[in-house]
């Protein structure tokens, strides 16, 4: 079920297109009602933007199955998303991601116990002057010590 | 330095309305729209400008629009590319940031010179901060009465919107980009025909990057043989470049064509502590990478970079030093390039995965002889036969890197593990952030 | 008109301006390897196995995607555009198992194929293969998708010609899967053409896995007759028996595509309830007998029963082909009756035969507008259904007269919803408002029609139309009324200058047409056979509880004491055991020669692709020695091929238009209309079994509005005539729409 402020915002997404072209809106609609189920996404929800929009379900599926963006597993409550790609990596994100690791007692791709946190090793998120760099919900967080994600860790609740 | 995208930096609320018009945006606009300006005569100001297109491939701006079908009947489209995705590319994040407005106006002006009244903005969805920022820009010229419908009484009309990627590199390929635009997955689409004949929506489309767009503004404000005199032959004006890597201070930095590499390296505050320079990327990850000599003897131009054996590609000079790992770092790209196909040819469908895997296998210490032949023939077979140029992008750094540092590679085949890495004595140390 | 001139391998070719390189290849018999191309789907370029070195171009080409340009010099085997082709092939066959003894496809892949000829004997790849697991789609298609080369015809196969976008390709990179959504079976009823459009053996014939190898199997070339479009094919056999149907080409009727319907329906064949040997029914009790038997038991049974020759009656399905129809009813003729009846499912004895069409298979494809009047084309005719699809993706619009809103894999414009009993009205109106519009005099009998906003829509759309059509579908054969609705049809298409494609009658109706499967005024019409005056039948082909407007009267009538009835069937069930006397098994389709004529008056022969079982004998054999045991003159044919010679000169004995009364009716009943699935349409479809797990086939519901519901006193899920009432929007009103697998039991 997409609720209705769901919809408001999707048809916001929508009004940006000419007509006939209501599946533009698509990736959008993803990412709300993704956002709105807490962070993933199921086949009911795929559906439902397929009804919503007037798309052959499958067509729907592509899309979500296609961008990093989507997830198709339950994840925690905040996701760390670390760029472990090349300027990243050339000032130490694998470390820190190990580091990450261990302390939350998780791999990367998995769910904090308490559901709290997952952590996702990304490919380039266009931030790379201030590697080492992770974005948590709309934030990006730049160059990271172990220090600072000490910080960051502690003021996610 | 900092003269043209960047031109507002330093100063207070550089993002705002404000700030942009007290240092002179929006007069271009305004002069377009009070019938000051032909579409003619601001194609021909941006091919005497020199610019190029600075998403990577710098193709000529005004020619670019040239080809546009302008007095076609129907609707045409001008899309703007923020995917900013290459490795070690983030200057059209903090054009986005801190100078919208040069995009918006950039965008207006191509408007008007093909005849399109819509335009998109198609920022990677990770980029939220700059979205909302640009968002807030595009709020503002609305208010301000700069986009619309017959604007300041004309009969000229722009409206312009921002649409949001998901997590795609490919995206940032403009058919790619296309697709994703109307709802599907972010699949290449073979040209011929080309967006200028068939691009959104099949409608005529003109995609130039965020950066490009953002020189157009001061371009025909300052005029084009004042932006091509900043630069050298062949590379007019000023260019972002992103600095990052091995260096002390890893920023973005606008300065003209032309600049030496040893320049910008002592802008970012040369080599972290202690450590020489190994190898840089001079144009993100999808260009040949080059030997610290080469390096050190280039200009930062599209003629100079060429020469020395790579290219400008997105201004994206990635630096490396002696303790970098050229196995695992080509491996890690690699990974990318493997994550990121799109999956629709068969040649970087398969390919790079192959690539990958092998690397990863050498990189595990199950390295064999043949493998760098293997890899380099790999390479080959995908070069040239893919739909769009990820599989090129893919299969470059495979070849520069095993051309350059073949020792590297081969003594990890032969001992399982890295040679830097055992130079440096890194292994536990680099554990210490 | 070849306007330029290009080079491929030092030949000198002309050619159009844009002609994609492989169409000029393929036409000058130039070999150029290719996987994703399909010439009746998109191109999407995407395999990259057709690259060809173009001079002056630094990167190879790849020929589906290339358009040609004057002076172009193109090399197909060049050492450049060999190592591109290989380089693909090589990437191809790293992911792809090797497993080829034991694939389906092995000996028919195109991949196999192309690496023979394209491929390096080594492979270097030393990492480990992709596995992907499998969905299911359902009880058609076997699907094994880690042999999938990601060419995407199957999804391109659906968006583009199916209309239902059922399969796609989810993830991306290697990751990417060519899967549907939903594992609940694909929905379309052209699905099975994805297994021909397959390069690999990702998707293979789930019905005829592990049934034979290709190589070992005899190839015929038939014709389909479930429908009227006569779609080409090759049946394929293995010992005897028909193992596999794939479509043949033939651009003007099925192009290279075939319904589910004509694919699957050969395992119908294959049925236990095959009639083997020929049966008489003695006190009751049936015995086993030799023909020599059973013919002379026939004989003397309709000789006695039948006092005179109009005491004797003939029906056949609308199945039979035209040397049987022909034999038939000459038979029945020479005896001295009239009675002779093909169109056993018609309420009214309409005027349809004498609505002739009037436009060709592939002129429908160019079409601007067409109104469908009681269709549900797609299910109906599935290959006509294609050609109007194809019209609409070229920007024609539709409009439908329906008593449901139907699933039309094209978007269609206005719907109309009307009850049978109403549908005179609104084509009343319909004409009324063209009449009005052209300021032309409308007919007395529509003095009193005031048309609303929609019947003026529709004639907009049907007077602005240059190239209209307006198609009459099946509903018109159990419409009480379809006197006038087919006047009606016939003087709106006057009237608005529209072209007729006439849908109505299916399967080998239009050979039934032709040679006179028909009663003329002397005789009677099928279903006011069921008298007391008819005493001895003969039936061809005939399922006594589906083929029936009133299959109870119908059985009634053959069950009686006094009334003598003998079937040529090629199947038995307990019905025709209580209704026959005598049953003379019949070889089924594939297992006679025949011919049968289509939409655009085609008349397809084809020859026998197997022996039929045990001791059945072909159709027109049995029906040739019958006459010879009545001793009708006339008889002496050697061949099938005389049959039909003389069967096609009969020309066809145009029936006039029956007078209509426009003044009296009744339309205050509440109507049910009961329309079968499609696969359950003739003998051998009905049995096929996979056909029967398809969506399609379990299709079995009573819809209804919800007042009429009401008025009836039905809920969801209760049983009306045996089906499961399903309470909807889109129906008419005072109006039930049984779509059913069952036989008829309204
Ligand atoms: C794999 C791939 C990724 C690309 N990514 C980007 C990108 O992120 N941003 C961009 O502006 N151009 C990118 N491009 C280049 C675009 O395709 C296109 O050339 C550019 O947007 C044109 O604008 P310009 O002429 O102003 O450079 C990419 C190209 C490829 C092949
Ligand atoms: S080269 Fe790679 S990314 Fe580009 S179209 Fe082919 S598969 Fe997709
Ligand atoms: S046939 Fe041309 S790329 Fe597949």
């Amino acid at each position: 079920m997409i609720s209705n402020e769901a919809k408001k915002e999707i048809d916001f997404w929508v009004s940006k297109y000419p007509e006939g072209r209501e599946s533009s809106a698509v990736m959008q609609a993803l990412t709300i009602v993704q956002k709105e189920n807490g962070g993933s996404l199921n086949s009911e929800l795929i559906n439902d933007v397929a009804e919503y929009l007037e798309m052959p379900a499958i067509s729907v599926q592509e899309v979500a199955t296609f961008y990093e963006n989507y997830n198709h597993k339950p994840v925690g409550k905040h996701v760390l998303r670390f760029c472990h790609n090349i300027s990243c990596m050339l000032n130490g994100s694998d470390e820190l991601i190990s580091y990450l690791e261990d302390k939350l007692g998780v791999k990367t791709g998995e769910v904090s116990k308490d559901g709290l946190v997952s952590v996702k090793k990304v490919e380039c998120l266009g931030a790379c002057v201030g590697g080492p760099m992770c974005q948590i919900g709309d934030q990006y967080h730049e160059h990271l010590t172990k220090d600072k994600l000490d910080n960051i860790l502690e003021n996610l609740t | 330095m900092n003269e043209v995208c960047f031109k507002n930096l330093d100063k207070e609320n550089p993002a705002s309305i404000a700030t942009y018009e007290a240092n002179g945006g929006y007069k271009v606009w305004r002069k377009i729209l009070n019938g000051g300006f032909t579409p003619d005569e601001i194609i021909q100001e941006l091919k005497t400008s020199g610019l190029r297109g600075r998403g990577g491939a710098g193709f000529p701006t005004g020619l670019k629009w040239s080809f546009m079908p302008r007095n076609q009947e129907g609707q045409k489209y001008v899309v703007c590319n923020s995917d900013e995705g290459e490795p070690g590319t983030c200057h059209d994040r903090d054009i986005l940031r801190y100078n919208p407005h040069s995009v918006i106006e950039g965008m207006a002006i191509a408007g008007f010179v093909m005849n399109a009244t819509v335009g998109y903005n198609y920022i990677r969805g990770e980029f939220m901060e700059p979205y909302y920022r640009f968002e807030e820009a595009l709020k503002d010229a609305y208010e301000a009465g700069l986009l619309g419908k017959n604007l300041l009484g004309s009969d000229v009309s722009f409206d312009l919107y921002t649409h949001l990627g998901a997590g795609a590199y490919i995206c940032g390929e403009e058919t790619a980009l296309l697709e994703s635009l109307e709802g599907k997955k972010g699949q290449p689409r073979f040209k011929p025909p080309f967006p200028a004949n068939v691009g959104l929506f099949g409608k005529p489309t003109t995609i130039n990057n965020t950066e490009t767009f953002a020189s157009v503004p001061e371009i025909l404000s300052r005029g084009g043989q004042w932006f091509a005199d900043l630069g050298v032959e062949n590379s007019g004006g000023t260019k972002c470049f992103s600095v990052t890597g091995s260096v002390k201070n890893p920023a973005n930095f606008e300065v003209p064509m032309g600049t030496p590499f040893s320049k910008l390296l002592e802008l970012a505050g040369g080599l972290k502590e202690g450590r020489k320079l190994k190898a840089v990327i001079p144009g993100g990850s999808s260009t040949p990478v080059l030997p610290a000599e080469t390096a050190m003897n280039m200009t930062m131009d599209y003629d100079s970079i060429a020469n020395a054996g790579s290219m400008l590609g997105a201004g994206s000079v990635i630096v490396m030093d002696d303790t970098t790992c050229m196995v695992k770092t080509l491996t890690r790209l690699a990974h990318f390039y493997y994550d990121e196909s799109c999956g629709q040819c068969t040649p970087c469908r398969e390919g790079t995965g192959w690539l990958y895997r092998m690397l990863q296998r050498i990189l595990d210490g199950n390295g064999k002889e043949e493998d760098l032949d293997l890899l380099l023939s790999v390479g080959e077979k995908i070069m040239g036969n893919t739909i769009c140029a990820l599989g090129d992008a893919a299969a470059t750094p495979v070849e520069s890197f095993i051309k350059h540092f073949r020792d590297e590679f081969e003594y990890y085949i032969q001992n399982g593990r890295s040679m830097v890495e055992e130079e440096h004595n890194l292994v536990e140390e680099e554990a210490s952030v | 008109m070849s306007d330029i001139e290009i080079e491929i391998d030092g030949q000198l070719v002309r050619a159009n301006q844009g002609d994609s390189i492989i169409n000029i290849a393929d036409r000058e018999g130039i070999e150029v390897p290719r996987f994703c191309y399909h010439k009746k789907l998109s191109v999407a370029a995407n395999c990259r196995m057709c690259l060809v070195d173009v001079e002056g171009v630094p990167k190879a080409q790849p020929a589906c995607s290339t358009p040609a340009a004057n002076g172009m010099k193109i090399h197909t085997k060049n050492d450049k555009a060999k190592f591109a082709q290989k380089a693909v092939m090589e990437f191809l066959l790293i992911n792809h198992p090797l497993d080829c003894p034991i694939c389906d496809q092995g000996g028919e892949c195109e991949l196999q194929d192309v690496a023979m000829e394209y491929g390096s004997d080594v492979s270097k790849f030393n990492e480990g293969k992709r596995i992907v697991p499998d969905k299911g789609i359902g009880a058609l298609i076997q699907t094994d998708m880690t042999r999938c080369i990601h060419c995407t015809r199957c999804v391109r196969f659906g968006a583009e010609v199916a209309g239902i976008v059922e399969m796609g390709g989810t993830g991306r990179g290697e990751g990417v899967k060519i899967e549907p959504f939903l594992t609940e079976g694909i929905q379309s009823e052209l699905s099975g053409n994805m297994i021909d459009v397959c390069p690999v053996g990702a998707l293979t014939s789930k019905p005829f896995r592990y049934e034979a190898r290709t190589w070992q199997m005899n190839a015929v070339q038939s014709v389909a007759r479930h429908d009227l479009v006569g779609s080409n094919i090759y049946t394929q056999s293995y010992r005897g028996k028909v193992k596999r149907v794939v479509a043949r080409d033939n651009d003007s009727i099925n192009e290279t595509w075939i319904s589910d319907r004509d694919r699957f329906s050969y395992e119908g064949l294959n049925h236990e309830s095959r009639a083997l040997k020929p049966k008489v029914k003695i006190d009751g009790l049936w015995q086993e007998t030799d023909w020599q038997e059973a013919l002379k038991f026939a004989i003397d049974g309709i000789k006695n029963n039948a006092n005179s020759s109009e005491q004797f009656g003939v029906l056949s399905s609308k199945y039979a082909s035209l040397e049987e129809f022909y034999l038939l009813q000459k038979l029945a003729r020479n005896f001295g009756t009239e009675n002779i009846d093909f169109r056993l499912d018609q309420a009214q004895l309409s005027n349809a035969s004498s609505l002739e069409s009037t436009i060709t298979l592939s002129e429908i494809e160019s079409i601007d507008h067409a109104l469908i009047v009681g269709s549900y084309t797609r299910l109906e005719q599935p290959m006509i259904n294609h050609r109007i699809r194809k019209a609409t993706l070229n920007g024609a619009s539709v409009n439908t007269i329906n008593s449901k809103k139907f699933d039309f894999n094209y978007k269609t414009g206005l719907d109309v919803l009307t009850s049978p009993q109403k549908l005179r009205a609104t084509l009343q109106s319909v004409l009324k408002a063209i009449h009005n519009k052209t300021n032309k005099d409308a007919p007395s009998f529509l003095s009193q029609v005031s048309p609303e906003d929609i019947h003026n829509k529709i004639a907009d759309d049907l007077i602005e139309s240059k190239n209209g059509v307006i198609v009459l579908g099946e509903h018109l054969n159990s419409n009480l009324d379809s006197i006038a609705i087919t006047s009606l049809i016939e003087q709106i298409a006057s009237a608005a200058d529209l072209k007729i494609a006439n849908i109505t009658l299916s399967g080998n109706s239009l050979s039934a047409e032709k040679v006179g499967f028909m009663p003329d005024e002397k005789g009677m019409s099928a279903a006011s056979m069921f008298n007391e005056s008819t005493k001895a039948f003969l039936l061809m082909d005939v399922d006594l509880e589906y083929d029936f407007f009133d299959s109870k009267s119908a059985q009634d009538c053959f069950n009686q004491e006094d009334v003598f009835v003998v079937a040529l069937s090629s199947f038995e069930n307990q019905s025709l055991l209580n209704g026959a006397d005598v049953i003379l098994p019949m070889a089924s389709y594939y297992e006679t020669s025949g011919t049968h004529i289509n939409f655009d008056g085609q008349a397809q022969s084809f020859s026998a692709s197997v022996k039929s079982p045990g001791d059945s004998k072909p159709g027109w054999k049995i029906i040739k020695v019958m006459a010879d045991l009545f001793e009708l003159e006339g008889f002496d044919y050697i061949d099938s091929t005389q049959v039909k010679e003389q069967a096609l000169q009969l020309s066809r004995n145009k029936s006039s238009f029956k007078d209509v009364d426009f003044e009296n009716f009744d339309d205050s009943q509440i109507t049910t209309h009961w329309q079968y699935t499609p696969y359950v349409t003739d003998s051998v479809t009905r049995r096929a079994s996979a056909l029967q797990k398809t969506n399609i086939g379990m299709i079995d519901s009573a819809f209804v509005s919800e007042a009429t519901a009401k008025k009836l006193g039905i809920g969801n899920d209760d049983l009306y005539l045996g089906v499961p009432v399903s309470i909807v929007d889109s129906v008419a009103e005072d109006y039930v729409f049984v779509h059913t697998n069952q036989a008829r039991k309204a």
